[in-house]
């Protein structure tokens, strides 16, 4: 079930309504029966993915616990960690080399050979929603496990309910098991607060993904689709607009899902804190996907040494984390490009910090110009990660620089007003939430709040279809 | 408890208020636009509504004509117009729109307003699964949101949520294939040489004498196929549409026209055989049968068009010369004043 959807909106109260009539000892099941009829709206035919992912580690993760030799545990890790990889490898890396393959072809491999025709059917027309965010998710709690973090969940069911727990499951923020389970299970009031607080989050949410994501999306289409024909200045907006689009869906859908969950009772971590505010790009990547950065600092960073290992070994060991966060949105040589930009940009900024400290700074025009540079570069990553290929990327650059069109982009006033709604409300919730930010204020203030991004949804929502971007990771 | 539902039915009306009033807003400055852009066609029913009796819904085939020999470009709705003086005739005309497009327009059109006929153009081809699952079919989906009696914003609401049948091109293909892979071609009395629109396709083939193959003709005989094998009965979606509109019409008080557009069985016969043909006819009869029987008046022109009267020799398209809307016109004329 898309959260931008009218089925969504009929079944997030609907569960919110039975769960609290229920029992609380009884509630996790129900969030389980309901985590995997959300994901069935979306795709039926994955569910099977779902249930298999959580079964396997399951049943690794409780293996390790049980052993009591280290090898043995190192194995069951391995298998885990194998079959999770495979799962992203057949079902997202195998249809990103076949993406180009005629939908005619897949229905000739049907007469051919049926269940070969019925996996190329599978996998040109539909790539598992969110396996990326459920597998890290997953994976997270057999290395937890394994390094003694956590201790092995002994129950199937109440573990599945933590995988499939639906306000996370199809974009994030990646979960841990500690931090989620303890809340699912626990007995939660229906308290006035957290429907308040739920609801502001939600509403900027819907915001940022209708009137900022999908309005900026229309823009950056007609840019990327044909850079050539439009002059250097409308490439340049086209390459913003596709920062401010990616930001404004991947943030609002983390904003719908905290909010959603607060219905619940239940706190999800942040994942976006004013990215673009940052002065650095080290400072970006400290707002930007946290659940993903601290994931890969976790399971990552750390058993490859962290900082405790010698210099050279250091600068391979964070260029690795970047290149393997760029290969995790997917096997094309654009996204390596991506990671490797922002990777050499870190280590450039760690090299240089004892002469040009812009983070650390307390002169605001200093911080303001580090905050361009910090944009400029990742507003240039970006384009490498929208791109189909990097011949393509090299094309809008080329049209920036020599612009082989002539055509403007022509942005309606509306579209004006509506950006400029989301920089004030950025500035002005620089490195805090919505929710907390509300609280504090008073009602008159809470409700102009209200009555401008309901009106801005209302009027200004784009009505053309754009998909959640990070749906397709 | 009483106290937080009662606070948060209050903040629940407040923001229901709110909305009702960003409605008027939205209607008096952004929906104009919004509906010309997205709902072409509403504005002008809104006038046609006010000035016409007869009420002409088209597609392509109105208003196409031989660029090079047609010295009249008139369009059949034009056409009838000029020989009806004294009847007042409208169109809504636009590409690809089909009986389940047509059918949200003509709810709009008021009860017991001036218009008294409505004339629905019924392309057989529009029934059958290429144009059902057409890429296209999102698109005007979508037009169809803009056409319902709704209030504005709430429109606007619903297409940004993407309300509306809106799945991929890939889907439609998928959903396409599998129809002309798994569906049975049975009709009592006619013999098909293949069991489905596949196989049929497959076999059709143009052997020439240097041993390859009249690829031009098998391409066009594959698309005859395509177009005109099926079966309609009252499952398809378009037949429901037909259904719906006759049903309406009647709550309306309006006389509902359905204009079976002439396919070129010429070619079809030809490219194909006999039972392509038969098929057409057996399709054409049942819609006859079906709409004749539920009381509206069944025009059928499926066979006055000759084949060389198509502009499009090498496709299948219900686009005519003069001749052949001028043959199409006449007989929805006279039909009309038989009617009146």
């Amino acid at each position: 079930m898309l959260f931008n959807s009218l089925p969504f909106f009929i079944f997030l109260p609907l569960v919110v309504l039975i769960y609290y009539l229920l029992p609380y000892r009884v509630r996790w099941i129900f969030l389980l029966a309901a985590g995997y009829i959300f994901y069935g709206f979306l795709q039926p035919q994955f569910l099977v993915l779902l249930l298999l992912s959580t079964c396997v580690d399951f049943y690794f993760a409780l293996k390790i616990s049980e052993s009591q030799n280290k090898s043995f545990k190192k194995a069951y890790l391995m298998f885990s960690l194998c079959f999770n990889i495979g799962l992203l490898f057949v079902f997202k890396y195998l249809s990103l080399f076949l993406k180009d393959i005629d939908p005619m072809m897949a229905n000739i491999y049907r007469a051919e050979n049926p269940i070969k025709g019925m996996v190329m059917n599978a996998i040109y027309f539909s790539i598992p929603v969110g396996i990326s965010f459920y597998t890290f998710q997953s994976l997270s709690y057999t290395f937890d496990v394994y390094y003694g973090r956590q201790k092995a969940e002994t129950s199937l069911p109440r573990y599945a309910a933590f995988v499939a727990y639906f306000p996370p499951l199809v974009a994030g923020p990646i979960e841990r098991f500690h931090h989620l389970s303890s809340q699912i299970f626990a007995d939660h009031k229906p308290l006035y607060k957290n429907f308040a607080n739920g609801f502001r989050l939600m509403l900027l949410g819907f915001f940022l993904k209708m009137c900022i994501a999908d309005n900026a999306g229309n823009y950056t289409d007609l840019i990327f689709n044909k850079p050539e024909d439009y002059s250097s200045s409308s490439v340049l907006v086209g390459m913003v607009m596709f920062g401010i689009q990616i930001y404004a869906d991947f943030s609002g859908y983390s904003l719908i899902a905290q909010g959603a969950s607060i219905w619940l009772g239940i706190q999800l971590v942040d994942n976006f804190r004013t990215p673009y505010l940052s002065s650095s790009v080290t400072q970006f990547w400290k707002r930007w996907h946290i659940s993903l950065t601290t994931w890969f600092k976790d399971y990552l960073y750390i058993p490859l040494g962290g900082n405790k290992v010698g210099m050279p070994r250091w600068v391979v060991n964070i260029l690795l984390v970047f290149l393997v966060s760029g290969f995790w949105h997917g096997a094309n040589y654009t996204f390596i490009a991506w990671g490797a930009i922002h990777g050499l940009t870190y280590l450039a900024e760690h090299f240089t910090k004892p002469y040009i400290n812009i983070s650390d700074s307390k002169n605001k025009l200093i911080l303001f110009l580090g905050g361009i540079k910090t944009f400029v570069i990742v507003t240039i990553a970006w384009v490498f990660f929208r791109a189909n290929n990097f011949e393509y990327a090299m094309q809008i650059f080329k049209s920036v620089l020599k612009p082989l069109g002539t055509q403007t982009l022509e942005i309606t006033n509306y579209v004006w007003l509506v950006m400029g709604v989301f920089v004030l409300f950025d500035v002005v919730l620089y490195n805090k939430r919505i929710d907390s930010f509300l609280e504090s204020k008073k009602w008159g203030t809470r409700w102009l709040v209200y009555l401008i991004l309901i009106g801005c949804i209302l009027m200004f929502a784009g009505t053309v279809k754009h998909p959640f971007v990070y749906f397709q990771f | 408890m009483n106290k937080m539902i009662f606070r948060i039915a209050i903040r629940i009306l407040a923001i229901a208020s709110i909305a009702l009033s960003f409605n008027a807003v939205f209607t008096k400055f952004i929906w104009p636009e919004e509906l010309a852009k997205d709902g072409p066609e509403l504005q002008k029913l809104v006038k046609i509504n006010d000035s016409c009796d007869v009420l002409y819904f088209g597609e392509s085939s109105n208003i196409s004509y031989d660029p090079v020999k047609d010295t009249i470009t008139t369009s059949i709705s034009g056409l009838i117009a000029e020989l009806l003086p004294n009847r007042k005739l409208g169109d809504i005309t636009h590409q690809a729109y089909h009986a389940g497009i047509y059918l949200p327009l003509i709810k709009r059109i008021p009860t017991n307003g001036k218009v008294k006929t409505v004339i629905v153009t019924l392309n057989l081809r529009t029934l059958d699964q290429a144009c059902i699952n057409s890429g296209l079919e999102t698109a005007l989906q979508k037009q169809t949101l803009y056409y319902a009696n709704q209030p504005p914003v709430w429109i606007h609401l619903r297409a940004a949520l993407n309300d509306y049948d809106n799945i991929s091109e890939h889907e439609r293909d998928h959903k396409m294939w599998k129809q002309w892979t798994d569906n049975k071609l049975e009709v009592k009395g006619i013999k098909f040489p293949y069991p489905t629109i596949k196989t049929w396709c497959e076999a059709v083939k143009f052997p020439l004498a240097d041993g390859s193959e009249d690829m031009s003709k098998r391409t066009l005989a594959d698309h005859y196929v395509k177009a005109y094998a099926f079966v309609i009965d009252e499952n398809n979606p378009r037949v429901k549409d037909l259904d719906e509109i006759v049903k309406v019409c009647k709550a309306k008080n309006i006389k509902v026209m359905f204009n079976i557009l002439a396919e070129n069985t010429e070619y079809a016969d030809s490219l194909v055989g006999q039972s392509l043909v038969q098929l057409i006819r057996y399709n054409r009869d049942y819609l006859v049968k079906r709409y004749k029987a539920k009381g509206a008046i069944v025009i059928d022109n499926l066979e006055v068009v000759k084949g060389k009267d198509y502009t499009d020799q090498n496709w299948t398209t219900e686009h005519y010369n003069y001749k052949g809307r001028k043959a199409i016109a006449d007989n929805v004329a006279q039909k009309l004043l038989m009617n009146n």
